[in-house]
């Protein structure tokens, strides 16, 4: 038995509904005559307080609410990679078939093609036993992504009476049957999962390798783990969306999950235009290949923006259990949040910090806890993981307020924003003294391995650098820079430089844009050479002005810029370069 | 649009703030327009913002003076509120709901639509790209416009952000092309004298003919200010998705509007936000925001300047600061450089634009002005610090190369910045400026600019 | 709806009588457009030469903001040309109705008018309103409509009804002078696109 009750009272998107005593918490009902999509998030009596996705507009008391016995969930299977949803995974570009170049409302669509065939190649033959989440299948689903048919996690397994021979088939094929205790059931190559329960996997491994994303501020200095977390606050003008696309764009993951989440419609469009057109440095494929978008754009109802996080992360977690690794990006969280303070509001509950519920912490901790990098369900073995970034938009920019604060309590790596840096349009703008990572010494095996031994060396003697000239920077503040000795400015100078040289990176800069851990080390170790052999010529009798005369300076400054990743020999060259010419300044003092 | 009428209720249970709460109402619908008739036979609009269990409330857009308890009446008009569009509407001057204010009839309609709009699927949105010169040196060169975006203006009270608004609006074009242009200004809690600038410095460039005006005054209903960018907003996507034009939406002053907002939400008793705005004031203001952009398979745009006016030139007061999180950049004149005469007062340092670098480049502007502007910010932002550090330690302690960045500094001011308000400069004229500013310094400074420009464009002085 | 397709044929039988007196209206405006259109050419070339030592971005301004408002003015007289002609369409339309015969197919009208009215309030159990004219027509359906009662005095309008619910908390005025001032924008729209204007 369904719910079938009706409308008793409607404020925006909250809607009370009489008669519903058959309906469950989190079950999606249809609303009104133009059956609205929503979600019961309140029962009281006969009494449900329903959470609608869409315009209320015109809706009246009266009209009928219908239960549809399913709790809100996604469909899993290929087809998904490319697509572009809204919060209730309702792929857009159906939508825009539908009502056009606006979003209508009460229209129903397949998430994936139901019809497109996939080519299936069976890795399991009748007679074998199978158990939840084994790997029955796999099929090419985009140029960069083999998709595993997997027996769904609530499955009860049993044993294969029937499967399909290799070729092509569409998604509402049964491709197998399963027989258990004397009952069969089938399967097909999608299956269905509630969002807002986490998909289940056997063991969770500690994050100990690191997630590449070619920026050098994040992956040198403050570095994320692969099933890690991360968080990006600042206020606006920092440049949060630049740094999470860059992200998007060049992290060394599988599969990206990126979440518009009452953000700009354009900066969906963005990614939409250019992730095509970009090519993944690894593979050479386009970038949209292995991306999917989840916009729920902040003019587009609000409660689909809180369920767009739940269904961005469920479908991360899918592609996960196939043994990849995959980056999700939620921008941003507060406006998450913000829903669920507009929705609390009209429930009526007890607000608590500046109107956010009381269990805006607890869902934040559930969401983060999502992440990790695990092995699977089912054989073969494998591992994957889920790493989570959320965009925090604090209110003025202050870090105290309700979501940065509880974000910051479950996330381990923090880059904060600083609206001073993106002022002096030093990009990013992510502050060096408040950030932190705390997988810093997990990652570090791996530099050491693939890139230098010296590596943690290197950069810690960089970040030294940029420590000494944050307490230098008051002296100087209060009483000029000609008050400081040179080897002291000479720390000024040389923190200036590798801000310049390694901190700030232009996005836009073709050449910029993505710079290899390689690469990121040698710039960086070339201006730690440099500081080295700058005090060392200091001591030897140089001058400071010579020091800053020297032309490698703007060469080292502008390498980033001017030496792609497959010359990075020519740094090599600079080093020479820049040897010789501290030889001959100091030499010429020696002389003189 | 039926001919079919709404059922008139009597039963006014209660009238607080903006708020009417109207008892046994049978057959309302959520958001439905109101007609609320008083004693006097005198009709005012309103919305249904709650309904249910026999009640429903109503925000009364004029303001509820003089209503009473018995004797008023409201009449559910069985449609949200739409606004009657047609090619007519340009140049005519409509009040904060969209009637006619200039004495003439009512325009000939082509069709009713809702001012709610609906919110674009992102998927069908066509990206901006196109470069919109406004002649404006520090708004082409280092902050620039792109059809289809959406950049406020933060202002001060006192400041010249209507000047420049309205400079924008009477030279903006995009070049090589003769595809139609209008503009269209809502004036939100505005004093007459502004209004009547803006209105007069149409008329003097002739584009008066492709404007339409929508005037809700300081002492207008506040209330009504909640429409107001709305009917706006629903002309303005009417003349570019179905005439086909490129609109400039000039909306001030934001501030006006939010503080409306706030009011409704305090008559309606919700939990505050920040500063007593209600928590949802995000959520709305990107319902007018994010109405800006261009359509995939449609010819015209609309792009957006919101005025504000920070109050106390605050930039983390909630209403700026929200706008902030929603437009693609802003504008933000400073005060001290208003206070040292310079027009446009624009600090470019807290300044923005966030799809600039779409819109600029080769086959737009030019390939060196992305590097060439990086190089001026730069290059200022240097300079501001040198002149804190000359402050204290007076220009005697700075170094030789501190120097060259005060006179940077100084000749950005006063030759790139500054301009006359009836100043129209070319792009070429534009980037000409910031070169010959940086040129002020030595050539190993540009760093931020590729070698080949600098041999390019670099005149040492 | 019926009752509106029988107000149509009224107005558009109204119009082709009209019609002619419209058009000659609209070309006497349109001669007066040409003649201030022709007057502020001279009065531009005039301008024009007085100052272009003026500079040519001057005299590109002036010329734009006369030839703009010339047009503007031009067309805002059209639209009060318009609206009079719509005026007058609609003041000839209301003489038909009062004059109307009160025969079978108004009578039909009349029904459609109560029971539109009555469903959307919900309820027969209503009190009815009408003019002197129709109350005989509205006596004699009433019996379908068991609940409902028609007041004595009467009400100023063209014809139709007006109800109210007998707690007096709601009421539907579903007159035709109602329906007429609902269509009003439809009908302007009508007009002007017959005399091809109005896009």
């Amino acid at each position: 038995m369904v719910a079938q009750g009706k409308i008793t009272w409607i404020s925006g998107p909250a809607v009370r509904a009489d008669g519903m005593s058959e309906a469950k918490m989190y079950e999606t009902v249809s609303v009104g005559k133009d059956k609205l999509i929503g979600e019961v998030i309140r029962l009281t009596g006969d009494e449900a307080f329903i959470q609608v996705y869409e315009s209320t507009s015109g809706l009246k008391p009266g009209e009928p609410v219908i239960g549809t016995g399913n709790p809100l969930s996604v469909l899993l299977g290929p087809g998904i990679i490319g697509q572009i949803y809204d919060g209730i995974q309702r792929p857009l570009k159906e939508l825009s078939k539908k009502s056009g170049s606006f979003i209508g409302r009460g229209i129903t669509t397949s998430p994936v093609d139901m019809i497109k065939k996939y080519h299936f190649i069976p890795t399991v033959k009748v007679g074998d036993e199978i158990h939840h989440g084994d790997v029955i299948g796999t099929v090419k689903e985009s140029e960069l992504i083999d998709h595993s048919i997997m027996v769904p996690p609530d499955h009860k397994g049993g044993k294969i009476t029937n499967i399909v021979s290799e070729g092509e088939y569409n998604l509402e094929t049964e491709i197998a049957t399963v027989e258990k205790d004397g009952s069969s059931s089938t399967l097909k190559m999608y299956h269905r999962w509630p969002v807002r329960k986490p998909r289940p996997y056997q063991k969770r491994h500690d994050p100990t390798i690191p997630l590449l994303t070619g920026q050098r501020i994040l992956d040198t200095f403050f570095p994320l783990a692969k099933g890690g977390t991360g968080s990006i606050p600042g206020a606006f003008g920092t440049g949060k969306t630049v740094t999470l696309h860059q992200i998007a764009k060049w992290a060394d993951s599988q599969v990206v999950v990126y979440i518009g989440c009452g953000e700009r419609g354009n900066e969906m469009t963005e990614v939409l235009v250019e992730f095509p057109k970009l090519k993944d440095p690894r593979t050479g494929k386009p970038l949209m290949e292995r991306t999917v978008l989840v916009a729920n754009t902040s003019n587009m109802p609000v409660a689909a923006r809180e369920a767009s996080i739940y269904t961005g992360v469920t479908i991360a977690e899918y592609y996960r259990d196939m043994g990849k690794d995959v980056v999700l990006v939620a921008d941003s969280t507060s406006r998450w949040a913000e829903a669920l303070r507009e929705m609390s509001g009209r429930l009526e509950e007890m607000p608590a910090e500046e109107g956010y519920p009381s269990y805006l912490a607890s869902r934040l901790a559930e969401f983060y806890e999502r992440a990790g990098r695990v092995l699977a369900l089912g054989s073969p073995e494998r591992d994957g993981s889920v790493t989570l970034i959320g965009a925090v938009s604090p209110s003025g920019g202050d870090f105290t307020e309700p979501v940065t604060t509880h974000t910051m309590r479950f996330i381990k790596t923090f880059w904060a924003l600083d609206a001073k840096l993106a002022y002096s349009r030093h990009y990013p703008s992510i502050n060096w003294m408040n950030s932190y990572s705390g997988y810093l010494s997990d990652v570090a095996k791996w530099w050491t391995e693939n890139i230098s031994k010296d590596w943690l060396n290197i950069r810690s003697q960089a970040y030294a650098i940029l420590q000494r000239e944050d307490t230098l920077k008051e002296i100087v503040r209060l009483l000029g820079p000609e008050a400081l000795p040179d080897e002291e400015k000479l720390i000024l100078e040389v923190a200036r430089m590798i801000k310049i040289g390694i901190l700030q990176q232009n996005s836009f800069d073709e050449v910029d844009t993505y710079c290899s851990p390689k690469k990121q080390f040698k710039l960086m170790k070339l201006l730690v050479d440099f500081y080295n052999t700058g005090q060392q010529a200091l001591k030897d009798g140089a001058s400071l002005v010579d020091i800053r005369a020297m032309s490698v300076i703007s060469t080292l400054l502008k390498a980033k810029m001017e030496i792609k990743d497959d010359e990075i020999e020519k740094l090599d060259q600079i080093s020479n370069t820049m040897a010789n010419q501290f030889k001959s300044i100091a030499g010429i003092k020696v002389t003189t | 649009m039926t001919s079919k009428g709404g059922v008139q209720y009597s039963k006014i249970a209660e009238i607080k703030g903006p708020l009417v709460v109207v008892d046994d109402v049978e057959n309302a619908a959520f958001d439905e327009l109101v007609e609320i008739e008083t004693t006097s036979g005198e009709k005012r609009l309103g919305k249904v913002l709650e309904v249910g269990h026999g009640k429903a409330i109503i925000q009364v857009f004029e303001g509820t003076t003089g209503l009473s308890i018995a004797g008023t009446k409201a009449k559910f008009v069985g449609k949200v509120m739409e606004m009657p569009v047609s090619k007519q509407v340009l140049g005519r001057v409509f009040d904060g709901l969209g009637r006619p204010k200039d004495g003439l009839p009512d325009p000939i309609v082509d069709k009713f639509l809702d001012i709610n709009g609906a919110p674009m699927n992102p998927e069908q949105r066509e990206y901006p790209r196109e470069f919109i010169q406004t002649g404006v040196s520090v708004i082409d060169g280092m902050l620039t416009l792109v059809r289809g975006q959406k950049l406020p203006i933060f202002s001060g009270s006192g400041m010249s952000h209507n000047i420049l608004a309205a400079q924008i609006a009477r030279q903006a074009s995009v070049v090589g092309t003769g595809d139609e242009f209008a503009v269209v200004f809502a004036a939100i809690g505005v004093q007459y004298s502004e209004a009547e600038y803006f209105r007069r410095s149409l008329e003097e460039s002739g584009a008066l003919k492709r404007s339409v005006l929508f005037l809700n005054l300081a002492d207008d209903p506040a209330i009504e200010r909640i429409i107001t960018p709305r009917v706006a907003l629903t002309v303005a996507e009417y003349l570019a998705y179905d005439v086909g034009m490129h609109v400039l939406v000039i909306l001030t002053d934001m501030t006006n509007y939010a503080e409306a907002l706030r009011e409704i939400s305090a008559a309606r008793e919700e939990v505050p936000g920040r500063k007593g705005y209600p928590g949802y004031l995000y959520t709305d203001l990107s319902t007018i925001y994010e109405r800006a952009g261009r359509l995939k398979g449609k010819k015209g745009s609309v792009t957006q300047m919101a005025i504000l006016t920070m109050p106390s030139d605050d930039i983390t007061h909630p209403i700026p600061d929200l706008t902030g999180y929603i437009t693609e950049g802003q504008i933000v004149l400073g005060r001290d450089l208003f206070r040292k005469g310079i027009y446009p007062p624009v600090n470019i340092l807290m300044s923005l634009s966030r799809i600039m670098k779409d819109g600029i480049g080769e086959g737009q502007t030019r390939a060196d002005h992305q590097e060439i502007s990086n190089q001026n910010y730069d290059a200022y932002s240097r300079a501001q610090e040198v002149r804190a550090l000359a402050g204290i330690v007076g220009k005697a302690g700075l170094a030789d190369i501190d120097l060259k960045y005060l006179d940077f500094g100084d000749d950005f001011e006063n030759n790139f910045l500054s301009q006359d308000i009836d100043e129209n400069r070319t792009i070429e004229e534009t980037l000409g400026t910031l070169w010959k500013s940086v040129s002020l310094l030595p050539k190993n400074e540009l760093i931020k600019v590729k070698d080949k420009y600098v041999e390019q464009y670099y005149k040492e002085q | 709806m019926a009752s509106n397709s029988k107000l149509e044929t009224t107005i558009d039988k109204v119009l082709n009588q009209t019609g002619t007196e419209i058009l000659s209206s609209l070309k006497s405006s349109l001669d007066e457009t040409q003649e201030t259109l022709s007057k502020s050419q001279s009065k531009l070339e005039q301008e024009y030469d007085r100052i272009v030592n003026e500079g040519k971005k001057e005299a590109d301004k002036v010329q734009k903001q006369i030839i703009g408002s010339s047009e503007l003015e031009s067309r805002n007289k059209q639209l009060k040309i318009v609206d009079d002609s719509v005026q007058n369409v609609f003041s000839k339309a209301i003489e038909k109705i009062k004059t109307i015969e009160r025969d079978d197919n108004y009578s039909k009208l009349i029904n459609t008018l109560l029971e539109e009215a009555t469903e959307t309030l919900g309820t027969k159990d209503v009190i009815v309103y009408t003019n002197s004219a129709d109350k005989d027509i509205v006596n004699s359906l009433l019996s379908k409509f068991s609940g409902a009662e028609l007041v004595s005095e009467t009400i100023e309008c063209l014809g139709g009804i007006e109800i109210k619910s007998k707690d007096g908390s709601m009421s539907f005025n579903n007159t035709i002078d109602a329906r007429l001032d609902r269509m009003k924008p439809l009908i302007r729209k009508e007009i002007a696109t017959k005399f091809g204007l109005g896009k």
